[in-house]
């Protein structure tokens, strides 16, 4: 089932000789239980993707579709409930809360989202298979970079988002971690029915997606 | 709240500092408040033990007591009710063996009006004779007793005290009450003098006759000597405090802010509302103000306990009150500066950083 889809979606920046077009008629689309990839080298436009597609900026043109609504005209509120209720984001690094321990970084997510959280059982599931239980009273500065990137995993699914976007999630990673990212995710979108969309320019996940798109110059085209 | 708490727990060092900055000004403000309105009181405190609402002067005597002369033509035909009271003030240095000398205020009053009746006496008692006194308890502070004999400036008749009175000062100077007469004797040389002026606690009194004019309390204390220019100073401090807290309080928390501008992107990027991220800076320097606030007042009590009598310190309720209100407002205030910046956060700033 397609939970996300661009339609020829452009965005440009500037005008005149300033102009920079980031996207260019970009078409994609990502279903539930599968791995995404967008690749490319730096410059190709992923981030400005990620920020289009995680309704973080409005495109120029086209359409975002979030379970067939088209959110591209969402105002800010809206899309800020988009991201709360529906969005998972597991961003590069210094993505948790610097001042709050891991399990505050859940408490968080309860003060702002009432309902549709995680149960506490579910929870305690998710945080043994990340394998991060025993850092629950740790501070993020206390975390190493791939404990860091799981429990920004967890936080991301606490919320149960349909959709989760991932902005170089390896990129502080050595081998061993990213094989045991790649494989978490690939397990969380099956078994949790989610559509994780990751934007990285690491060959060593390609072999976890279901479906590769690479970037170049704005442009997006499907690899796999 | 949850944000504010955490982050404070957190960052204790550094919370700390501002905290120690809110508590040494809150100090400073109660500590200041407190001299001036301990001073004030000082120069008012018999003034208003004797609830005087209209006072009757010399009209040339610049609005002064102690300079100004009624004589029996001024006086003529004037109605004294229960509510009226003549008084001779005279500045006098009163002396007594084994005891420093002592700058006051000699007041000649009668015994059937009310300011003789209305003493308030913490020890002692009333004078009967016209070679007894009761002194303000600043005697009592500087080591005289009852029945201690003292001299009125140069004259060599002495006077027993038999009475210590609370509050009876007057523009700082403790007053020395003695009768009528006595003043009139330490005014030597003044023919036809029957007082300095008439004390009325009726706030329609009106006598304006030759000489003598009446005018309202708050125009006498208002001329008191020094006391508008000293409440001005103090004033002025006050608000000088209150505006540096507020200029501190805002700069701390835009630098902290600031700071924190890329866990802002990413927490609105998570979905978490800008109002949350307000509310959190606000929560924040209320604690941050309420915690110093509570610190100096704790040490401000502590201080009031320790300090001297002799020191003019009034630490009251009202300004407990209002300089913690005071400062809590201008908390809020200095929590409102980074606000805006709060609200500019671009969520999409914490993609590809």
């Amino acid at each position: 089932m397609t939970v996300i889809e661009l339609k020829d979606v452009d965005k440009f920046y500037g005008k005149g000789t300033a102009k920079v077009e980031a996207l260019k008629n970009i078409n994609f689309q990502a279903n539930k239980g599968e791995v995404v990839l967008i690749m490319g080298p730096s410059g190709a436009g992923k981030s400005t993707f990620l920020t289009i597609a995680g309704s973080l900026q409005k495109p120029t043109s086209g359409q975002i579709l979030i379970n067939g609504e088209n959110i591209s005209e969402y105002s800010n509120k809206q899309s800020n409930n988009l991201r709360l209720n529906k969005i998972g984001f597991v961003l590069q690094a210094y993505n948790l809360v610097p001042f709050l321990n891991v399990h505050e970084q859940f408490v968080l997510v309860d003060k702002v989202k009432k309902q549709n959280n995680l149960s506490k059982a579910d929870l305690q599931k998710l945080l043994e298979d990340l394998g991060v239980t025993k850092l629950i009273k740790k501070y993020p500065n206390e975390l190493s970079g791939g404990q860091q990137q799981r429990v920004a995993i967890a936080r991301a699914l606490y919320a149960n988002p349909e959709i989760i976007l991932a902005d170089e999630p390896t990129a502080s990673l050595d081998t061993k971690n990213v094989e045991e990212v790649g494989k978490l995710f690939k397990k969380l979108a099956k078994e949790r029915d989610k559509a994780i969309i990751l934007v990285t320019h690491d060959p060593r996940l390609e072999k976890y997606a279901d479906h590769i798109y690479e970037m170049m110059d704005g442009k997006m085209s499907k690899k796999k | 709240m949850f944000l504010a708490f955490k982050e404070i727990k957190r960052e204790k060092l550094r919370y700390g500092l501002i905290i120690l900055m809110i508590f040494l000004i809150s100090y400073l403000i109660f500590m200041l408040s407190s001299l001036a309105i301990g001073l004030a009181d000082e120069n008012t405190q018999a003034i208003n033990s004797w609830d005087a609402k209209k006072v009757v002067l010399n009209k040339n005597a610049n609005i002064s007591m102690a300079q100004s002369v009624l004589t029996k033509k001024d006086l003529k035909g004037i109605k004294l009710g229960k509510k009226e009271a003549i008084v001779g003030q005279t500045p006098i240095v009163a002396k007594a063996k084994g005891r420093p000398s002592t700058s006051a205020q000699f007041l000649g009053v009668k015994k059937s009006q009310f300011i003789y009746q209305d003493q308030d006496l913490i020890s002692g008692h009333k004078a009967k004779k016209a070679s007894e006194v009761t002194v303000d308890q600043a005697f009592k502070i500087k080591g005289y007793k009852l029945g201690d004999k003292i001299s009125l400036n140069d004259s060599t008749k002495k006077y027993k005290i038999v009475g210590f009175v609370q509050g009876a000062k007057i523009n700082i100077a403790p007053i020395v009450y003695g009768r009528l007469s006595t003043w009139k004797s330490l005014r030597e040389g003044m023919t036809n003098v029957e007082a300095s002026g008439i004390i009325s606690q009726n706030a329609n009194y009106k006598f304006n006759q030759h000489n003598a004019k009446t005018y309202p309390i708050k125009t006498f204390i208002d001329k008191l000597p020094g006391y508008t220019a000293q409440n001005m100073t103090f004033e002025l401090m006050i608000g000088f405090l209150f505006a540096i807290s507020l200029i501190i309080i805002a700069v701390f928390l835009y630098i902290l802010t600031m700071q924190k501008m890329h866990n802002f992107a990413v927490m609105r990027a998570q979905g978490i509302p800008s109002k949350t991220l307000v509310g959190a800076t606000i929560s924040q320097s209320i604690i941050l103000v309420v915690v110093g606030v509570v610190i100096a007042l704790i040490a401000m009590w502590i201080t009031a306990l320790i300090l001297p009598a002799s020191v003019p310190l009034l630490f009251t309720p009202e300004i407990m009150v209002i300089g913690s209100l005071g400062m809590l407002i201008m908390g809020i205030i200095g929590s409102l500066i980074p606000i805006r910046s709060i609200l500019k956060v671009d969520p999409a700033k914490a993609i590809g950083e």
